[in-house]
């Protein structure tokens, strides 16, 4: 165990020297802030829009407050506002969480391979399994990071926004992270196959949607359509635990296999 | 026990685009007793990083076995007997050289407390102390061969497979490594040399193999190698019935300053000749074997590639 957790620590520390990776985080953390840009703006506009319109009707019936059809509506407008932002950011995160994904974990064994690097460490007291399990340990912390940083910046936006968090939003970077461990699981054992590059493709269209349930595919292939709360965050529909739990069981499963599959495959590749 | 051991190792390469397959190794038996330096030599393409790959587990045989200490080297627990320094250095560039050093110390199981220390040493011996803190990715060729070197020392491996280790050092550099290599045989440890330098390997290794094609051609000390078996006898004057018995067969005799040296081409003349010397009892002064240079019989072994 100790032998996966320093490759996993080596990983993390080759993982914070790339820059592309880095690139990749900087324009999700500029993406949070256009978003927040934004929002503020929208808010500005409805507000204003709504003021225009009392200031209007006030001078016309000599009162001097918003109707209470007026404060709903208003109140639906902002509603409306809030949960598009919400799951319009969501959708940004998790697509920039999925991309740095693909990249994490395809690349993990395979440029150590093509560096040469993995020689050395191979010469070492470290089996093929420990090495594989470190690598893939080292990407599940860089994505969880990811996600605790989604997560805090959808609260400091509700927070700086004085949002009200839609009910499913609470669970999205959890989501996310299943999500983003299954397409890496996937890309990691493509990656033993092929090149980085085409393993992340396909492991990015293998599971979203080419199919349907009357395919048999669907039930082989990984599917990361459940994963994506989009709709529900735009809907504000519930999200049960239940659901959470079952989604989070068919995640860990599918990292099982595909683990499973990875150590068969690089147990017996050649190196070099 | 013996430190490296091989039976009938293969290695075939599958068919590239022009369909053909390409055997890198070919039935290969080695020994390597422990506490002997091996050089193992050939030339391009003979074979040997693909020997050394199959020693490291890194690359399958095709058929075949190869053992380090009489363990499978499928076994991992195997290599923390062992040190390995590759042809060319590729190292985690993320890392300064203090750094890389304690994570492979860590990974070869070196404990925390006596880590810091051992890696100090090594870059002491090495003469890295003032790179230490530099980035690994800054160093020169010639630094990052020294580094290598200290990374396949940092657990005071029993066995080190060294392939081509001097090829980006200066002749300073060159001279401190075979003395290392010589420490390192005076304490008891095997190393295994794949180099192309004839005449280092001269110098530090006990025996040597020499591969082309992916065969192994000849292994064995530099005077089992030699084909020179020429033997000189020299004795302190000569009576005259040696003389004329001499006269008669293939042996030369030159005489200088009252000592005579007889020259027998074959082990057979010479054994003839002990005997005749024997019998006129006439004292052997001291006996003086010819050996080829292992230039010559590196040359004498492998077939020439066709001429362009």
């Amino acid at each position: 165990m100790r032998t996966i957790f320093l490759i996993a620590i080596d990983s993390i520390r080759a993982l914070l020297h790339q820059r592309l990776l880095l690139g990749l985080m900087l324009a999700s953390l500029a993406l949070t802030i256009f978003f927040s840009i934004i929002m503020s703006k929208e808010r500005t506009v409805i507000t204003e829009s709504f003021s225009d319109d009392t200031m209007t009707n006030n001078s016309v019936m000599g009162t001097n407050q918003m109707s209470a059809v007026d404060r709903r509506n208003f109140q639906d407008k902002m509603e409306s506002a809030s949960t598009t932002f919400q799951a319009m950011f969501y959708q940004v995160a998790s697509f920039g969480g999925s991309i740095v994904a693909l990249f994490i974990f395809s690349t993990a064994v395979a440029s150590e391979i093509r560096k040469g690097t993995i020689r050395l460490t191979l010469s070492k007291p470290v089996s093929r399994t420990q090495f594989l399990l470190g690598k893939y340990l080292g990407g599940v912390v860089v994505m969880a990071a990811f996600a605790l940083l989604t997560w805090f910046a959808i609260l400091i936006f509700a927070q700086t926004q004085n949002l009200e968090l839609s009910p499913v939003i609470k669970w999205a970077p959890w989501l996310m992270f299943c999500r983003q461990l299954m397409l890496g699981s996937l890309a990691m054992l493509l990656s033993l196959f092929m090149h980085p590059i085409i393993a992340s493709v396909l492991a990015f269209v293998a599971g979203n949607g080419f199919y349907s349930l009357h395919n048999p595919l669907y039930y082989i292939l990984p599917s990361y359509k459940d994963f994506n709360v989009f709709f529900q965050v735009l809907e504000g529909t519930l999200l049960n635990l239940k659901d959470v739990a079952f989604l989070s069981l068919y995640a860990a499963d599918f990292v099982v296999i595909m683990l499973l599959l990875a150590l068969w495959r690089f147990r017996t590749k050649e190196l070099v | 026990m013996t430190a490296i051991r091989t039976e009938n190792l293969s290695k075939t390469y599958g068919a590239g685009r022009n369909g053909t397959e390409t055997a890198a190794v070919r039935a290969l038996n080695l020994e390597v007793r422990e506490g002997e330096i091996f050089g193992f030599l050939g030339p391009n393409g003979a074979g040997k990083t693909s020997t050394i790959h199959l020693l490291l587990n890194l690359i399958r045989p095709t058929s075949g076995t190869a053992y380090l200490f009489d363990r499978p080297v499928t076994e991992t627990a195997v290599h923390r007997r062992l040190g390995y320094l590759p042809e060319s250095v590729n190292l985690h560039d993320y890392y300064r050289g203090r750094a890389l050093l304690d994570f492979y110390a860590a990974l070869c199981g070196v404990p925390a407390n006596s880590r810091s220390a051992r890696v100090t040493e090594l870059l002491k011996l090495l003469h890295l102390e003032d790179a230490a803190e530099k980035r690994v990715s800054k160093y020169s060729k010639g630094m990052a061969q020294r580094i290598g070197f200290a990374q396949a020392m940092l657990h005071d491996p029993d066995l080190l497979i060294l392939d081509e280790p001097t090829a980006s050092l200066d002749p300073v550099g060159r001279k401190e490594f075979r003395d290392i290599l010589l420490e390192l045989k005076r304490r008891g440890k095997t190393v295994f040399i794949s180099s192309h330098i004839l005449s280092e390997v001269k110098t530090v290794c006990d025996r040597v193999a020499i591969l082309q094609n992916g065969e192994l051609k000849r292994t064995g000390t530099l005077q089992e190698l030699s084909a020179n078996k020429k033997t000189k006898l020299v004795v302190k004057g000569l009576p005259a019935p040696v003389m004329e018995a001499l006269a008669i067969t293939a042996a030369e005799v030159t005489l200088v300053q009252g000592l005579a040296t007889i020259s027998c081409p074959d082990e057979e003349l010479r054994q003839t000749v002990e005997q005749l010397l024997r019998q006129h009892g006439v004292e052997i002064v001291r006996t003086e074997t010819g050996t080829q240079s292992l230039e010559e019989i590196f040359f004498a072994t492998i077939t020439p590639p066709p001429k362009l």
